[in-house]
């Protein structure tokens, strides 16, 4: 791996995370989970919550269904720390845009040790009222207004796929399958039980051709991380691992794509963080894909190289080291925390070993995407 | 009266969105680019491709081919317990693809390359106590 634009940038380290245990967890508020893994974070870390100086928040939700505006200055009042706080908001891909804007405070100085917390609470109401929130990450006056929801489009797109590349609806099956493998072994997951095809294929259809089982769980979850700059490294207990850069990109809506399979903001966000930092997308590299709705996950991977088009359910049997933690598919998407959820479960895979998985690569890619991919935002970690 | 429970009548919908916005509600209109040539859906200030602001609105004829297509049992407050609702892509004659709910078909019969045109119809509505909001949706010409 090779640094190409960040040379006289101070490095940046993740020093601890903390995760909740994603699912609908009725005897837990939003506080709660945040301390909770916030908590887990500062002791991984082994330093005080006094040491905090900037506070970095995501949810996606916390205003339309938690009547919380400002969340991060809540959350510093409740962990009773006077520090910077701020909210990101990027939708589904907040956890990624809130590791950015911590990752910055770091780089600029302006901060020594930041913490970030992902946190979404929305089993609060039923799944209609859930769902018309979620729907919001796509343009509201245009497609929200016309009830047109981000599930619709991935059932569009997985017809469009299976269509073009002959795929069929039983091989879409496998990327659920092979996240709940994942998920069997990860303590933090919600959907902690083995898939197979027939359980799967006669799952209830959501938006036709696309069902139960292609769409990630809405949850609630909290997942936390400290970042340090250099001079502290050293003195954390864990061992360090690096963010080395983060890159993002937003896109048109895909209904004015030429080709609407293509990931046309994560392929834009790979190339500027290709003119970042050079690094090798294989098969056996430690990657996070967002897989809210299966079809995501085989587009993610052809996108960003790991095979060519349309050879996602071929290529992911091979992948060892994907989506460890099951995936938002299995381990469930508390939203604004789901991709924290990934950088913690990456942080732990190369530190030791994650759900007893060791892996021995250097670098690792984490992948976040909102909507109908209107956003794409990614991580880049190193040993 | 002071003191007693009353029913707060508050409507969830924005009256002044749908004013505002009621000639993209009630027609279909194309933002044009005067710089790249891109033809685009709805009307913008900006070219949604290049970011112009040299761009001229331009009405659509409303019909159009259905390109995909699902049927959707997903639900939203706004839903229909009882009705799937089917959304599909609609090739505008005009060459534009836009996002639409189709309409008056029996879902058995979809198919990619079916003629449609839009069609009035209810999109929201603040029942029993306020405003029926409307849109265009799209249904399958008639022969």
């Amino acid at each position: 791996m090779e640094e190409l634009g960040v040379k006289n940038m101070g490095k940046v380290f993740v020093a601890g995370v903390g995760m909740t245990k994603v699912g609908r967890i009725f005897n837990k508020g939003y506080k709660e989970l945040a301390m909770e893994a916030v908590d887990k974070a500062l002791n991984d870390a082994g330093i005080a919550v006094s040491e905090v100086d900037y506070l970095v928040v995501s949810s996606a939700f916390s205003d339309s269904l938690l009547n919380q505006v400002d969340i991060s200055s809540i959350l510093a009042q409740e962990m009773g720390i006077d520090v910077p706080a701020i909210s990101v908001n990027t939708g589904e891909s907040s956890g990624v845009a809130a590791l950015e804007a911590a990752l910055n405070a770091v780089r600029a100085g302006k901060s020594n040790t930041a913490l970030i917390i992902g946190v979404e609470k929305l089993s609060e109401f039923p799944s209609a009222k859930i769902n018309s929130s979620f729907s919001h990450v796509l343009d509201y006056e245009i497609e929200g207004i016309r009830g047109i929801a981000p599930i619709n489009y991935a059932a569009l797109l997985l017809k469009e796929y299976m269509k073009r590349y002959g795929v069929k609806r039983d091989d879409i099956f496998q990327w659920a399958i092979e996240m709940h493998k994942r998920a069997e072994k990860n303590p933090y997951a919600y959907l902690r039980f083995a898939l197979d095809l027939d359980k799967a294929r006669n799952s209830q259809v959501i938006s036709s051709p696309l069902t139960l089982y292609d769409v990630a769980p809405l949850a609630d979850g909290a997942a936390a991380a400290v970042l340090v700059n250099e001079d502290l490294q050293t003195t954390i207990r864990t061992q360090p691992v690096e963010i080395v850069a983060t890159a993002s990109a937003t896109a048109p809506p895909i209904y004015l794509r030429n080709d609407m399979l293509d990931m046309l903001a994560t392929k834009k966000a790979l190339e500027r963080l290709r003119t970042t930092v050079k690094f090798k997308m294989g098969k056996d590299i430690a990657l996070q894909v967002h897989d809210s709705f299966s079809i995501y996950g085989f587009l993610a991977l052809e996108e960003l190289g790991v095979c060519g088009r349309g050879e996602g359910v071929k290529a992911i049997g091979d992948l060892q080291y994907l989506n460890v933690g099951g995936g938002l598919k299995a381990r469930g998407h508390p939203v604004g925390a789901s991709s924290l959820y990934a950088l913690d479960e990456t942080v732990l895979l190369m530190r030791d070993s994650f759900s007893g998985l060791r892996y021995d690569g250097d670098a690792a890619l984490i992948h976040s995407i909102s909507g109908a991919e209107n956003n794409a935002w990614l991580a880049l970690l190193k040993r | 009266m002071a003191g007693s429970f009353e029913e707060v009548r508050i409507m969830k919908n924005s009256i002044s969105i749908f004013w505002r916005k009621r000639s993209d509600f009630y027609k279909i209109r194309l933002t044009k680019c005067l710089e790249c040539g891109k033809v685009s859906f709805p009307s913008r200030t900006k070219c949604p491709y290049c970011g112009s602001k040299n761009v001229r609105i331009v009405e659509a004829s409303g019909k159009g081919t259905l390109v995909n297509y699902t049927v959707s049992y997903y639900r939203t407050e706004d839903s229909d317990e009882l009705q799937p609702r089917i959304i599909g892509l609609v090739k505008l004659d005009e060459g534009v693809i836009i996002p639409a709910e189709i309409v008056d078909v029996d879902p058995d019969s979809l198919r990619k390359g079916l003629r449609v045109e839009a069609v009035l119809r209810r999109l929201k509505s603040d029942d029993p106590f306020g405003l029926i909001y409307y849109g265009l949706k799209f249904s399958p010409v008639l022969k």
